[in-house]
């Protein structure tokens, strides 16, 4: 009783003598521009897959035989890419793209390093969850939209991005906290951020403080990802 | 254009209050070319011919539509009626080419549209507006959003022009102070008055209707009606409307077609369909929304005449049938009856039984009522 009682006071002690503030400081600055950078190119190369995904897939198949053909094509192929990378786990995926990696950014190390096996481990989570978001879009939105002698283009880009908008940002709020999972397991091999100093600090150094300062920020920044991210969908729902 | 847009921004009461022979005469509001309205019916806006339609499905072909021939005028309202799953939706979006015929030929304005290549054919449903049952608004737009839709799409007017236009077609369905607002702040006969101003927005001079008033209440269902027969009337669009329900023919169509089981079973004017149905499909849609014509048989004795006289426009029955009753000696009694408009036009269809069983005298009887521009039948 006495023992953990002692125990928990030295914890005290140490988390208020705290000497790796600054550790921890540039720690959290390298996660959230990792997790910033590597969002930003998930949404730019996801949305598109996540597009052509839904406008290959079965429910959209042209009249047409030849077009349908193509879309099939194009559709299993994406398809199974998507799959392949999202089957391999991220450690895994991680020490596999190093090669890749190091020809992209020149470097399989630190933020830089990460951001490339991020990109290519959460854009086709993030493709599927757009292909599952149009899927849902009513029928009635296709065929008005035809019926209006619009392009396939016209209708993405004015109808059907329009009408899943809030879905899209739900979907990006999700990636995001997913990403800063995923850049804290790039630690393991260098890459720098909160799960590096974690891996580095408490892992392999036995410092408990720092492991829970670590865990506690990135609590907080979790929790304030998803709060944006609802107070964004609340701020422009229609429905 | 100048002078359409002032005058769309300074009318703000609803579309009732527009001026009718000004819109009507206006030909830049139509964008029809040719004669805009012919009244002896030759101007045939769009033929079908053999027309059929067969899907591939997993157990096998189904054939939804089978050899439909059909002529629809330009001008008119025309009313496609059937159970559900009897083709009229298909046979609807044969007309834009939401789907496609596997027979025949769809030809509107003389020009066979299957043959239309993909940017010929978005072209041609630009100038074809549609209006669906579940509206099929976008509900992160506004209604101005909604209703400027066509007009990006179309892509030929600027940006000040499509506002105009906007305005325009908003005044005409009386939404002009719900612009800003999102469908989910509309009332459904609201949102349909929206999917009806997106349809006209590109001043087509065909209009396709699907079950446009299915999802409204009554109330409501007769407010749209009135303002396709306003459209119909007053900017000369051709109306193709379907429906299950024989009160929306009725009250707006001109000619309809009855479809059962794919096939084309009854076609004419409404007036004639209704009170003369020739076909079992129809006859039983009548029943089914309270005009029954069968009904006589329980309210007569085995023996005497049974004769059914039908009469439309401002010919009374009555009187004539109670003069000839008195001169020639002969009792009736009426077995069902009704009277009304179909669309304008008053009429009056009377079941009556005679009790002398004289058929001499019912001859002429018969014979002065044919005088009086009675069409009369003799049932037993």
């Amino acid at each position: 009783m006495e023992d953990s009682a002692a125990q928990a006071d030295s914890l005290w002690t140490s988390i208020v003598s705290f000497e790796y503030w600054p550790e921890i400081g540039e720690g959290t600055i390298d996660t959230l521009v990792m997790t910033g950078f590597s969002l930003l190119f998930t949404v730019l190369i996801g949305l598109p897959v996540g597009v052509v995904l839904f406008l290959t897939s079965w429910s959209q198949r042209a009249p047409d035989l030849f077009v349908a053909r193509l879309q099939s094509w194009t559709y299993t192929t994406l398809s199974f890419v998507v799959n392949i990378l999202r089957s391999v786990p991220f450690l895994i995926l991680l020490i596999l793209l190093i090669p890749a990696t190091r020809w992209l950014v020149g470097t399989s190390l630190g933020v830089q390093g990460s951001i490339p096996p991020l990109v290519i481990a959460a854009a086709p989570f993030f493709a599927r969850l757009i292909e599952t978001l149009l899927r849902e879009v009513d029928r009635g939105v296709f065929e008005a939209c035809r019926s209006m002698g619009a392009t396939t283009r016209q209708m993405v880009f004015w109808a059907l991005l329009p009408e899943t908008f809030t879905g899209i940002l739900a979907a990006i709020t999700v990636t995001a906290i997913a990403l800063v999972g995923y850049s804290a397991m790039s630690g393991v091999i260098g890459g720098g951020g909160l799960g590096d100093l974690a891996v580095r600090y408490g892992y392999q150094r036995f410092n408990t403080p720092v492991m829970i300062v670590t865990v506690a920020i990135l609590v907080v920044l979790v929790q304030l990802i998803q709060l944006l991210g609802d107070r964004l969908v609340a701020r422009v729902s229609h429905k | 254009m100048m002078v359409l847009r002032r005058a769309a921004v300074k009318m703000s009461a609803g579309y009732e209050a527009m001026p009718r022979t000004r819109l009507g005469s206006d030909a830049r509001l139509c964008k029809t070319s040719g004669p805009v309205f012919a009244p002896d019916g030759f101007t045939q806006l769009i033929e079908l011919r053999h027309v059929g339609k067969t899907y591939q499905t997993a157990t096998g072909a189904f054939q939804a539509l089978r050899d439909i021939d059909l002529d629809i005028r330009r001008g008119e309202v025309f009313g496609i009626i059937g159970r559900s799953g009897a083709g009229k939706s298909t046979l609807l979006r044969l007309l834009n080419l939401l789907e496609r015929p596997t027979q025949g030929a769809v030809r509107i304005e003389g020009q066979d549209i299957t043959q239309l290549d993909a940017p010929g054919l978005r072209k041609l449903r630009q100038h074809i507006g549609m209006v669906f049952q579940h509206f099929n608004l976008l509900s992160s737009r506004t209604v101005y959003e909604n209703v400027r839709f066509p007009l990006r799409v179309a892509g030929e007017l600027s940006r000040s022009e499509q506002q105009a236009r906007v305005m325009e077609v908003l005044q005409l369905v009386g939404l002009t102070d719900q612009a800003r607002k999102y469908p989910r702040q509309l009332s459904g006969g609201q949102r349909q008055r929206v999917g009806v101003a997106r349809a006209l927005a590109n001043r087509p001079n065909l209009l396709l209707c699907d079950e446009a008033t299915s999802a409204l209440d009554p109330e409501t269902t007769q407010s749209i009606l009135r303002l396709l027969l306003e459209i119909n009337r007053t900017l000369r669009i051709t109306v193709v409307l379907i429906t299950h329900g024989m009160d929306v023919i009725r009250a707006v169509a001109d000619r309809v077609a009855i479809l059962d089981h794919g096939r084309l079973v009854e076609l004419g004017d409404v007036i004639d369909v209704f009170l003369n149905p020739q076909a079992e499909t129809t006859r039983a849609l009548l029943a089914e929304s309270g005009v029954e014509t069968e009904s006589w048989h329980g309210s007569v004795g085995e023996s005497g005449r049974v004769l059914r006289l039908t009469y439309k426009g401002e010919a009374v029955a009555l009187p004539v049938l109670s003069r000839y009753g008195r001169e020639l000696g002969l009792d009736f009694s009426i077995l069902q009856g009704s009277v009304g408009r179909i669309k304008d036009m008053p009429y009056g269809q009377l079941t009556i039984s005679v009790a002398q069983e004289d058929d001499a005298r019912v001859a002429q009887l018969l014979a002065a009522l044919t005088g009086h521009g009675i069409h009369h039948q003799v049932l037993r």
